[in-house]
């Protein structure tokens, strides 16, 4: 079978042996599941192996589909689409193993989170648009549920309003997807990369807009960011984790796949508010984390303040910027991830998020403790980890074309030091609050689930190269295609 | 004469066999007391119509009888449409219990009129064969309606009848007109005559075109020709809901397309109408069904903004959108139909017709419960389900006849239906059950359910067939 057909065949076969097995046989469904997401990581390292930088789509699948309609089953990765596969089979296995703490409805559970994974694989690789839209909303539904059954708090409103405002802003797309069939014949995007230079420009810009919709609400660029902080904290914590690790990416790769490539005049037209939106974001989320005193609620608003340097970067068009804006969502899945699971670990033993009822856990438990400054300082941006490599590329290459969203946008880095230092500070240190004596230290599976991400974070802090190499001949003929330079 | 009347026979034996078939199953209901009789009879009388459909000429060779009816690929379609609605209706009325013994001949006799008027609205080729073909269909249902006992059902009947008769006058008067202005009454001849109308008598001919959308828009529910609706599916066996809400707004937009083809003329005075009327029939439908707490209701309304997108490939006006709207129709078949067969489960477990019936569903009956949301998620328009198919199909129309306005407006309609099918969803999974005793289904239901489940989920991935057969449907001429 060809790679990447069989990348998507393991969520789907693991789905298919989940709903086969009878509810009561947990040992055996947790284990397929964990068996579907390890293959899926270890085909997506070996598309890794195979890959060449510089040669563009690769390991293109095509078969018709509805010849009517000209629908083609399309899958390619390129140096945009490959990080993100890699990321969604590295944090799909992790936080399949963090799955470990659902407690009730397993068959459902892991049904529905194989599910999740076969259409967040599915997006990054698809190269037909039809298809692509197909597995946008297949995202959908597995998403509501897993929120809606197995989160905390307010776990419907959450659910609903995650469902509804993402849905909402498909749709959008769905008309921009039609209008530009009915131009084109087509819904290759490879083709449709050719030919939507040829539109008129008002059109492209039309088409822009309802795509930006789209992708406004997964990334989410304020004001379609409601929904972000509601889902994020009520998802169960393996949730949290491929919700602000893989779903936000979505948007992002929409851009770089769709907007992009398929409509320069509308992408240069609406540079300057690109770059203006990720600057409120940045400011905005890190202002509005400074206020929480939830933990996950934080962790939730510095994904708003981080996904602010993606659309920086991506406003910029120069290669600085688009490689920043790649690495920040690269790392920011690494982190984020990193980061729900800590605040997961914490809540599992506490039953609590109030930053003010911890405060001295770090001489209770060290491991964690370690751990948690870890992820917090990747988070603020510490040189030598990865946070810091994309938000500087990000500010680099668009200082020099949005001078001053760039320059406002540099306070995001510094509050994000007041909001992250703080939270680890109320609880880290201090004295130790005595009802948390008999807090337990991180067990080995959540040792497990962690230390890969804090690796992969030192090594891309450390050796950026590594991740740049991959992308840069995709991210560069991304701008000779949008510029003409 | 002779040979006319039998070349036409030779197309026409599904028709006769349902009709003898009706009358065949009200005979044996009044003489035995045991429902299974009817019913078996009903479908000796369904298979042979379906068998003898699968050997009708497609183009019979002279017009059959004389005209009055017409056989083509379009009408065809519709054919097996109101034979495949009719099927799973008698499947979900075998199983479900609102309908008393004794009456059952009656029931599954009065099913099987309405198909056949169903099938005459599709191939209806003459003004008075649409009249009677309709009022077949309205009849029928006026006392399908009327079925249950209890004051609730005798009062959704007298509305529907009191709202059918004043839109069959109404539209009585419309074709009366036509035959003054025209002299003619097959489709054919009065599009011919119709071609040469000008001055104040092409604006009579528009009058006349309104007042017959009058008595179509009655039966496809078009606002504000709609009013009816909640009340008679409210108080309608769930079954007989079902049917209304599928049978007559498939054959009811077949007569539309084919009346609009044969008055083209008078399209450009028509179309903004129409199409002011398409977008306020979905918008009102949806946003009505936000707040209904009665599970019929609920779909009542929700037809309405079906119908609205279904609409869409009418007012477009090109073959493209005939296509879609046929596909749509199909997906609405299977979504809808399936849609009725869950509620008819749990309206025979629980007793309920109210919202709150589906709490907890998953937890009582995880099968159905699953079923039932797909069936909604396609309602909504969710890939890889047909219903997603369908209407991008039918957008995809609106965009192509350049309607952007139109297309806009069913999207963000479709934004605001997500909100009452999602929340079904929500009270069967996200909320506890009130009781822990579980739901159950009979084989009936469950064939109905498992078929068009099927169908709405393999469909929607592998539609090629589909769209091939849709493409032979939808005839270049409806003349």
């Amino acid at each position: 079978m060809p790679a990447l057909s069989a990348l998507l065949a393991c969520p789907l076969a693991g789905m298919l042996v989940v709903l086969l097995v009878p509810r009561t046989n947990v040992r055996l469904i947790r284990t397929a599941a964990l068996l579907a997401t390890g293959l899926a990581l270890l085909v997506s390292l070996e598309v890794l192996n195979g890959f060449d930088p510089s040669g563009g789509m690769q390991f293109v699948e095509r078969a018709a589909w509805i010849p009517q309609l000209n629908i083609q089953y399309a899958l390619g990765v390129d140096g945009i689409s490959l990080p993100l596969v890699l990321l969604t089979g590295l944090l799909g296995f992790l936080a399949c193993i963090a799955s470990w703490s659902i407690t009730e409805r397993h068959k459902e559970y892991f049904a529905l989170y194989l599910l999740l994974e076969l259409g967040m694989l599915g997006t990054f690789v698809a190269l037909d648009l039809f298809l692509f839209y197909i597995f946008w909303e297949v995202v959908l539904v597995p998403m509501y549920f897993l929120i809606g059954i197995w989160g905390g708090g307010r776990r419907e409103y959450s659910a609903f309003k995650f469902f509804v405002y993402t849905l909402t802003g498909s749709l959008f797309m769905l008309l921009a997807i039609l209008a530009l069939y009915l131009r084109t014949g087509t819904f290759d995007l490879l083709v449709l990369a050719e030919q939507g230079r040829e539109l008129s420009r008002p059109l492209q810009q039309w088409l822009f807009l309802a795509f930006f919709l789209a992708f406004a609400v997964k990334v989410p660029v304020f004001p379609f960011h409601t929904w972000l902080p509601d889902a994020h904290v009520d998802a169960p914590t393996p949730i949290s984790v491929l919700l602000a690790g893989v779903l936000l990416k979505m948007g992002g790769y929409g851009f770089l796949r769709i907007s992009y490539p398929l409509l320069p005049a509308g992408v240069e037209w609406f540079g300057l508010a690109m770059a203006v939106l990720g600057m409120i974001n940045v400011v905005y989320g890190a202002l509005v984390a400074m206020a929480q005193t939830d933990f996950k609620r934080l962790v939730a608003y510095s994904s708003v303040s981080h996904m602010g340097f993606v659309l920086l970067g991506f406003s910029s068009l120069t290669l600085e910027g688009l490689h920043g804006a790649m690495f920040q969502m690269v790392a920011h899945g690494l982190i984020t991830g990193g980061m729900f699971l800590l605040v997961g670990v914490l809540y599992d033993r506490a039953h609590t998020r109030d930053l003010g009822a911890f405060g001295g856990l770090g001489a209770r438990v060290p491991v964690f403790a370690g751990f948690l400054i870890f992820f917090g300082l990747a988070s603020l941006g510490l040189p030598g980890l990865a946070g810091f490599v994309g938000e500087f590329f990000a500010l680099v290459g668009t200082f020099g074309v949005w001078a001053w969203p760039t320059t406002v946008s540099v306070l995001g880095v510094v509050i994000a030091a007041a909001y992250i230092l703080t939270a680890l500070q109320q609880v880290l240190l201090g004295p130790l609050n005595a009802r948390w004596h008999t807090l337990t230290d991180m067990t080995g599976r959540e040792l497990v689930s962690l230390a890969p991400l804090l690796a992969l974070v030192l090594l891309l802090g450390l050796y950026p190269l590594a991740l740049m190499n991959l992308q840069e001949p995709t991210l560069q003929q991304i701008i000779t295609h949008v510029t003409g330079r | 004469m002779r040979l006319v009347l039998f070349e036409s026979l030779w197309a026409w034996w599904p028709e006769v066999l349902l009709s003898a078939g009706a009358l065949v199953v009200i005979l044996a209901g009044a003489v035995t007391r045991r429902p299974a009789w009817p019913l078996g009879l009903a479908w000796a009388a369904l298979v042979g119509a379906a068998a003898t459909l699968t050997q009708a000429p497609l183009l019979p060779p002279s017009g059959v009888f004389y005209n009055l009816i017409i056989c083509d690929a379009f009408s065809f379609t519709f054919r097996w449409f109101a034979l495949g609605t009719t099927a799973l209706v008698l499947l979900l009325a075998a199983e479900s219990r609102d309908v008393a013994a004794a009456w059952r001949g009656e029931y599954y006799g009065l099913v099987l009129f309405v198909a056949v008027g169903l099938m005459l609205m599709a191939e209806a080729n003459h003004l008075l064969m649409a009249y009677l073909a309709m009022e077949l269909v309205s009849l029928s249902s006026y006392a399908l309606v009327g079925l249950v006992e209890g004051p609730r059902a005798a009062e959704a009947s007298l509305k529907y009848l009191l709202f059918g008769a004043l839109a069959s006058a109404i539209m009585l008067f419309g074709m009366s007109l036509l035959f003054a202005l025209t002299g003619e009454m097959g489709f054919y001849e009065i599009r011919r005559t119709v071609v040469g109308l000008g001055g104040p008598l092409a604006q009579l001919l528009v009058t006349a075109v309104v007042l017959m959308v009058v008595g179509l828009g009655f039966k496809v529910s078009l606002v504000p020709f709609h009013q009816w609706t909640p009340d008679a599916y409210e108080g309608a066996p769930v079954p007989v809901t079902a049917l209304l809400s599928v049978g007559p707004k498939a054959a009811g937009l077949a007569l539309f397309l084919r009346v609009l083809e044969a008055l083209q003329p008078a399209w450009a005075a028509l179309a903004p109408v129409l199409l002011l009327l398409t977008i306020v029939t979905m918008t009102l439908g949806n946003a009505v069904a936000l707040v209904q707490q009665n599970v019929k209701r609920l779909f009542a309304y929700s037809t309405i903004g079906q119908v609205g997108y279904l609409l869409i490939g009418l007012v477009v006006g090109t073959t493209v959108g005939r296509e879609a709207l046929l596909l749509y129709l199909v997906a609405y078949l299977l979504m809808n139909l399936g849609a009725f067969a869950c509620i008819v489960a749990v309206v025979n477990a629980t007793g309920s017709e109210a919202l709150d019936a589906f709490r907890g569903l998953a937890q009582r009956a995880p099968g159905l419960a699953l079923c039932t949301a797909l069936f909604l998620l396609s309602l909504a328009g969710l890939p890889p389900l047909l219903g997603f198919l369908g209407k991008f199909l039918l957008f995809g129309a609106a965009l192509e006849a350049g309607q952007t306005g139109l297309a806009l407006a069913a999207i963000l309609n479709s934004a605001v239906a997500l909100y009452y099918y999602v929340n079904l969803i929500r009270l069967m999974y996200l909320q506890p059950a009130s009781e822990a005793r579980p739901v159950t289904a009979g084989r009936a239901v469950w064939l109905a359910v498992t078929v068009c489940a099927v169908g709405t989920l393999v469909l929607g991935l592998f539609p090629q067939t589909l769209l091939d057969l849709v493409r032979a449907g939808s005839a270049l001429t409806l003349l």
